[in-house]
C-alpha cells in the first residue's frame, strides 16, 4: 500500500454500494413497478398501457438506474482492496471477487435499458412487444444470477481465512454471502413458471432471493467501512 | 492430556481439550448457513403444507403416484450415512487417521446409492411424462427434492474434502473443526430429508 490516502478512494468507493441500493430501490424498483415485478399473467394490454401512461415516470427510473449500475463495480474493488489485506493483493479470490462485481453490472445496465426502450415510445409498439421487453429485461436479470454468485462465493471464501483475533469482515457474514450465492440458483426455476413461489414475483424468487441479498450487501458494507478504518489505523503506526 | 470428570468417573484420556458439552460442533459460521437452509425449507414445508389445504384430491391423486418404498429406502440410507459421520467425527476427536477414512468412505459409499435411488425415481416419472410442470404436487416434489438433492451432492464433495484432508493432513483441532462442520452439514441434509419424506409421500389428506 503506497500512499496513506488511498484509504479515502477505498472509503469513497466502499460508500458506492449503499448509493447503488438506494438508487436501485427507489428509482428501479418503485418508479420501475419492479417491487414486485408484473405478475407474468398479466395481460399484455395491462402492461403495454403502463408503459404508455407511466412513460416518464419509468424512463426517470431508468435513466438513474442505467447511471447509477456501475457502482456496484465501484463497490466490489473497495470489497477486493480490503479482501487483498486478507489473503494477499495478487489473490485469486480478489480477482473473481472484482469480476463477479463488474460482470454483475451488465445484466443491471442491459435490462434497465430494455424496459427503457419499451417507455421510449410505448404508443407506436403494439402490446405483445412491450411485453415482450418487460419479460426480457426480468429474465435478464434474474437469470445473470451466476455472475453475482461467483462474487459472493470469492468474498466469502477470502473472508473465512481471516486470521485476525477480530476478522475484518466476521466469519458469520461470509458463510451467510456464500449461502446467498447459492441459494440464487433456485432462479433457473423462474422461466419455467408464471404463477405460484418459482415465478419472477413469487414469493421465493422474487421477495426471498431480493431479500437476502438485501441484507448481505449493507451488512458487508458496514464491515468493509469498518475495516477500511482499521487498516488505515494499522498503516499509519 | 485431560482429566475428565463426567458421571462421578475420573479418567485420563490423550484426547485434544474439547469442552464437548458446552461447545456447539464445528466451526460457528456454519450454523449460519445451516440455519438459513432449514429456514428455507422451513418455508418450503409451509408452502407444500397451504397447497395441500387448498388442493387436496389434486395432492392426494398426486401422492400415490410416488413409490414409497423408494422413499423409505432413500431415508434409511442417509441415516445410515449419517452414522457412519457420527463415527468419523468420533475417531478424529481420538486423533484415529486410519478409522477417521474408512468412516467416511462408507458415509460416501453409502450415500451415493442415495443418488442411484433418485436418479431411479426421476427418470421413471419422467418417461411417464411426469415433471415439475404437471402440476402443484409435482412442481413442489421435483423442486423440493431437487434443491435436497443439489445439497446431498455438495455433502459429497465435502466429505471427499474431509477425506483427502484426512490423508493429507494432521489429525488436530483444526482437523476436528473442519469435520465436524462438515458432520453437521450432513446431519443437517439427513434431517431435512427424514422431514421432507412423509411429508411427500406419506401424509394424507385429511
Amino acid at each position: 500500500m503506497g500512499n496513506i490516502s488511498e484509504f479515502k478512494y477505498w472509503r469513497f468507493c466502499a460508500w458506492n454500494g449503499p448509493v447503488f441500493m438506494f438508487v436501485f430501490i427507489a428509482f428501479w424498483g418503485l418508479m420501475g413497478h419492479n417491487i414486485p415485478p408484473w405478475n407474468p399473467e398479466t395481460p399484455a394490454a395491462v402492461v403495454a398501457n403502463w408503459f404508455r401512461a407511466d412513460a416518464n415516470l419509468i424512463r426517470t427510473g431508468m435513466v438513474m438506474g442505467m447511471t447509477f449500475a456501475v457502482c456496484y463495480c465501484v463497490w466490489g474493488l473497495a470489497i477486493g482492496r480490503v479482501m487483498g489485506k486478507i489473503v494477499g493483493k495478487d489473490s485469486l479470490l480478489v480477482d473473481l471477487q472484482v469480476w463477479g462485481a463488474g460482470l454483475t453490472v451488465v445484466p443491471l445496465l442491459v435490462s434497465t435499458s430494455f424496459w427503457l426502450a419499451g417507455a421510449y415510445r410505448p404508443a407506436a409498439l403494439p402490446d405483445e412487444i412491450l411485453q415482450l421487453l418487460y419479460d426480457w429485461a426480468w429474465l435478464l436479470i434474474d437469470l445473470a444470477y451466476s455472475v453475482t454468485t461467483v462474487q459472493l462465493f470469492a468474498a466469502g471464501v477470502a473472508f473465512l481465512q481471516d486470521k485476525r483475533q477480530v476478522p475484518l469482515v466476521p466469519k458469520w457474514l461470509a458463510w451467510y454471502g456464500i449461502w446467498v450465492g447459492f441459494m440464487f440458483v433456485a432462479e433457473c426455476l423462474m422461466p419455467f413458471f408464471k404463477t405460484g413461489a418459482f415465478a419472477r414475483d413469487g414469493i421465493l424468487n422474487f421477495w426471498i432471493e431480493f431479500s437476502i441479498w438485501f441484507v448481505w450487501a449493507p451488512l458487508l458494507t458496514v464491515y468493509i467501512l469498518k475495516a477500511i478504518t482499521r487498516l488505515e489505523q494499522e498503516a499509519r503506526v | 492430556m485431560r482429566l475428565d470428570a463426567g458421571e462421578g468417573v475420573l479418567s485420563l484420556t490423550t484426547a485434544p481439550v474439547h469442552a464437548e458439552k458446552d461447545r456447539l460442533p464445528g466451526d460457528p459460521g456454519v450454523w449460519v448457513f445451516i440455519t438459513a437452509d432449514v429456514f428455507v425449507f422451513g418455508l418450503f414445508f409451509l408452502l407444500f403444507s397451504l397447497g395441500r389445504v387448498a388442493h387436496s384430491a389434486l395432492y392426494e391423486r398426486s401422492r400415490l403416484v410416488l413409490n414409497p418404498a423408494l422413499g423409505l429406502a432413500n431415508t434409511l440410507i442417509l441415516l445410515t450415512s449419517s452414522w457412519f459421520m457420527v463415527l468419523a467425527v468420533s475417531a478424529a476427536r481420538e486423533g484415529a487417521r486410519r478409522r477417521v477414512m474408512r468412516n467416511l468412505a462408507l458415509a460416501m459409499a453409502v450415500g451415493s446409492v442415495f443418488a442411484v435411488t433418485k436418479i431411479i425415481e426421476y427418470t421413471t416419472k419422467i418417461h411417464a411424462g411426469i415433471t415439475m410442470l404437471s402440476n402443484e404436487f409435482f412442481t413442489y416434489y421435483f423442486v423440493f427434492t431437487g434443491v435436497h438433492f443439489l445439497h446431498f451432492i455438495i455433502g459429497m464433495v465435502v466429505l471427499m474434502i474431509c477425506w483427502r484432508k484426512a490423508k493429507t493432513q494432521p489429525i488436530d483441532g483444526n482437523y476436528v473443526v473442519w469435520i465436524e462442520s462438515s458432520g453437521c452439514y450432513w446431519h443437517m441434509v439427513d434431517l431435512l430429508w427424514v422431514v421432507l419424506f412423509p411429508m411427500l409421500y406419506l401424509l394424507r389428506a385429511a
